[in-house]
């Protein structure tokens, strides 16, 4: 692709707590418990609106996993905690995860809405359908609904959120019937400053991806490769046409997994660093989760047999995600690792996200190749170790990308929503 | 000695919100605490705007450093997980200085189904009848969700690579009105399990156990509720001035400011809500199944 787009990208931070590594934690910068530390929450706010960023992330579930050696269990409630760090912050976009499975689309409503018009029309939302029996059980359920069935709910999840949001303009009841949902009422809850909170969808499966296309002004989406990363950018970007709406209203961002040093080398050790310092176990479990097979039953010194990359053994069943999945199947089949040799280069390429160990200068360029091949609207950056690795992303990264006019020198607009649209419009995609 | 409390209904928490000299103001009240949208839970609502509870108490841990608060509770559209997560965040980002008050219906949510009015809305097959049992239900597990991960039990041992000691994190197997297996997916706030507080409508609301209940606000409990103007009574531990929803902000933090510097116990801005009130931070339960096993020394790889 040789077309130079016009406008500047989209840069946002998904914060995996303290960062995506296990072993983040660890870090001198840190104390034991900067998870729940206010100060440590508003540093992040405040570096990232440092670095102009357009929006930062939060990842959310209803359960714990274990968090013995790992800081990303551990989850304060997304709208309470970007909701506090709006209060020590202006402009920086704020983005929390919600489940449609696990709330009353009634409450998440008057939630949303509310923290949106206290933010000053900086709120979006990241619409899950959230999986796993754990989260279940602290909902009086055995089991999570079967893939279809979530999704089918978020969708009509959705449709009563946003009618509600209607609503608290209109000042008129809404009256939906629905498969899963009965509501008369509406909110009391003045709109906000971009009246409505801005819509996200993470996921790559067929019906995340028509939800995306039908509603999600932003997608999180999960890419390893360029040429998928086209590909998909293309096909939501059709299906949002599809639905009677323009490519640019629907941004694509994929997550993108860093560990940043002044050299390659520098940059390589840190890495090898963290890992080292993490559970080593965690690559095993991860894989066999995000392909639905257990990986440590497989020969370590044998290539992947294809019946394990040919489907999960049962689709509707299946925990992972679909969008991860089909990254990493991608990625196997393309270099036909051994499962010793992928579970090594995971721990440079990471999960189903693209990961990238570099300098900031080697950072930009693959930025820059990116989103001019037409990949990807921004990137959702997902450092290491947050507590440096974003200081880097505002101080060193945001620079060279201004220096190249690929990203913006000041905030100019005020509301999430504002800042999306500003960014760079659709290259062609057909 | 009796100190004062504040209720404040939708249109003040918008006021509250929008206008930094009066959330100056509020900061500075050495009250007891303050009711974030009373009129949600106390049969007067809802008036023509109002602001989600906890949302509101998270823009105000951020915007305020001395304030104590309550975000106000209903089963009628929420579950208790969902709640505790919320009071338990907003416990460790106010640092102590927020809880929560219990009421049953919720006068700005739609109603739910007749027979499961309590999270029946939700689509998920469950819910209960909203009623003050299932509302002292959900408190109940708010409490032993945020009681299911000892604070300290974070440890951060760089030698073992141990941050959290995990054995000590417990399920809660809460098995009432709600049927949920926990634990939260955060720990207890470092000054111990939020307040909980209750709102009383008559003398025989309150349900025989109600161990989790710190404080009944209203009818028959420990802080009544004055309507601002009248004459407050001598003989209860606090009094919560109950503004009416006309009244304006200024108006109101004026006559608090005045009936502060006239007689009522002044209680310190700045510490935490459960310390201010001298309330003792409640036990933990014994006995309860370990949620992992405990965690070996990490090898490297």
């Amino acid at each position: 692709m040789t077309e130079r787009r016009t406008g500047h990208l989209i840069l946002g931070i998904n914060v995996l707590v303290l960062g995506y590594l296990p072993a983040a934690w660890q870090s001198p910068l840190l104390k034991k418990d900067s998870v729940v530390d206010p100060s440590y929450w508003e540093g992040i706010g405040r570096t990232a609106e440092r670095g102009t960023l357009d929006a930062i992330f939060l990842a959310d579930g209803p359960a714990l996993g274990d968090p013995a050696y790992d800081a990303n269990p551990i989850k304060l409630e997304p709208t309470v905690n970007w909701g506090y760090v709006a209060g020590a912050t202006s402009h920086v976009g704020l983005v929390s995860t919600a489940s449609t499975t696990f709330n009353d689309p009634f409450e998440l409503a008057e939630r949303l809405l509310s923290w949106d018009a206290l933010s000053g029309g900086r709120a979006g939302w990241n619409i899950v359908t959230t999986r796993g029996a754990v989260s279940a059980r602290n909902f009086g359920l055995a089991d999570v609904p079967l893939r279809d069935n979530r999704y089918e709910r978020a969708s009509e999840f959705v449709d009563v959120v946003t009618a509600l949001w209607d609503s608290a303009a209109t000042g008129r009841d809404i009256h939906h019937r629905g498969e899963f949902f009965d509501v008369d009422g509406r909110l009391r809850v003045p709109p906000s400053a971009q009246g409505r909170p801005v819509l996200l969808q993470a996921g790559g499966s067929p019906k995340g991806r028509a939800l995306a296309g039908r509603v999600a002004e932003g997608v999180f989406a999960a890419e390893l490769t360029k040429e998928k990363a086209i590909e998909h950018y293309r096909l939501v970007k059709r299906l949002a046409r599809d639905n009677g709406r323009s490519p640019d209203d629907v941004k694509i961002l994929p997550g993108l997994l860093l560990s940043l040093g002044s050299t390659e080398e520098e940059a390589r050790r840190r890495s090898d660093e963290l890992h080292d310092a993490g559970p080593a176990s965690y690559s095993i479990q991860w894989l066999s989760q995000s392909i639905g097979y257990d990986t440590s039953k497989l020969e370590l010194d044998e290539p992947f047999p294809e019946e394990v990359l040919a489907a999960p053994t049962d689709p509707q069943t299946f925990q992972g995600s679909m969008g991860f999945r089909e990254s990493i199947v991608t990625q196997i089949r393309r270099t036909k690792p051994t499962v010793r040799e992928y579970l090594k280069q995971t721990r440079y390429t990471g999960s189903g996200h693209a990961g990238f160990v570099g300098t900031p200068e080697q950072l930009a360029d693959h930025i820059e190749d990116w989103f001019h091949s037409g990949a990807i609207d921004g990137f959702n950056l997902q450092p290491d170790v947050l507590a440096d690795g974003l200081e880097v992303i505002a101080d060193e990264l945001v620079p060279i990308l201004r220096r190249r006019n690929l990203y913006r020198h000041e905030y100019e607009t005020a509301t999430l929503r504002a800042h999306l649209q500003a960014a760079s419009p659709t290259p062609g995609i057909d | 000695m009796t100190y004062l409390a504040l209720g404040l209904s939708g249109p003040h928490l918008i006021e509250l919100a929008g206008e930094p000299g009066l959330l100056a103001r509020w900061d500075a009240l050495p009250a007891a605490f303050t009711v974030l949208g009373i009129d949600r839970i106390d049969g007067s609502g809802p008036a023509p705007l109002t602001l989600d509870s906890s949302a509101v108490g998270a823009s105000l841990a951020a915007r305020t450093t001395r304030a104590r608060f309550l975000i106000v509770a209903s089963p009628q559209r929420d579950h208790p997980y969902n709640l505790a997560r919320r009071v338990a965040s907003l416990g460790h980002l106010s640092r102590g200085r927020s809880g929560v008050l219990f009421g049953v219906a919720d006068a700005y949510a739609a109603p739910g189904p007749d027979d499961a009015g309590a999270w029946g809305g939700a689509g998920l097959g469950g819910g209960a009848p909203l009623t003050a049992a299932t509302a002292l239900d959900a408190a109940r597990a708010v409490r032993a969700l945020e009681q299911s991960w000892p604070y300290d039990s974070i440890i951060g041992d760089r030698e073992t690579g141990i941050l959290v000691r995990s054995d000590r994190i417990a399920h809660i197997d809460h098995d009432g009105v709600y049927s949920i297996a926990g634990p939260l997916n955060a720990p207890e706030p470092a000054t111990g399990a939020s307040l909980i507080a209750w709102y009383a409508t008559g003398p025989h609301d309150v349900a025989a156990d109600s161990s989790p209940v710190d404080l009944i606000v209203g009818a028959g409990g420990a802080v009544r509720v004055v309507p601002l103007g009248q004459r407050a009574p001598e003989d209860a531990d606090g009094v919560l001035l109950r503004p009416a929803v006309d009244q304006s902000l200024t108006e109101v933090l004026t006559a608090v400011e005045d009936l502060l510097a006239d007689g009522f116990t002044a209680v310190p801005p700045g510490v935490p809500l459960r310390a201010s009130l001298g309330l003792t931070t409640p036990a933990r339960p014994a006995g309860l199944r370990s949620a992992f096993p405990v965690p070996a020394p990490n090898p490297s790889l």
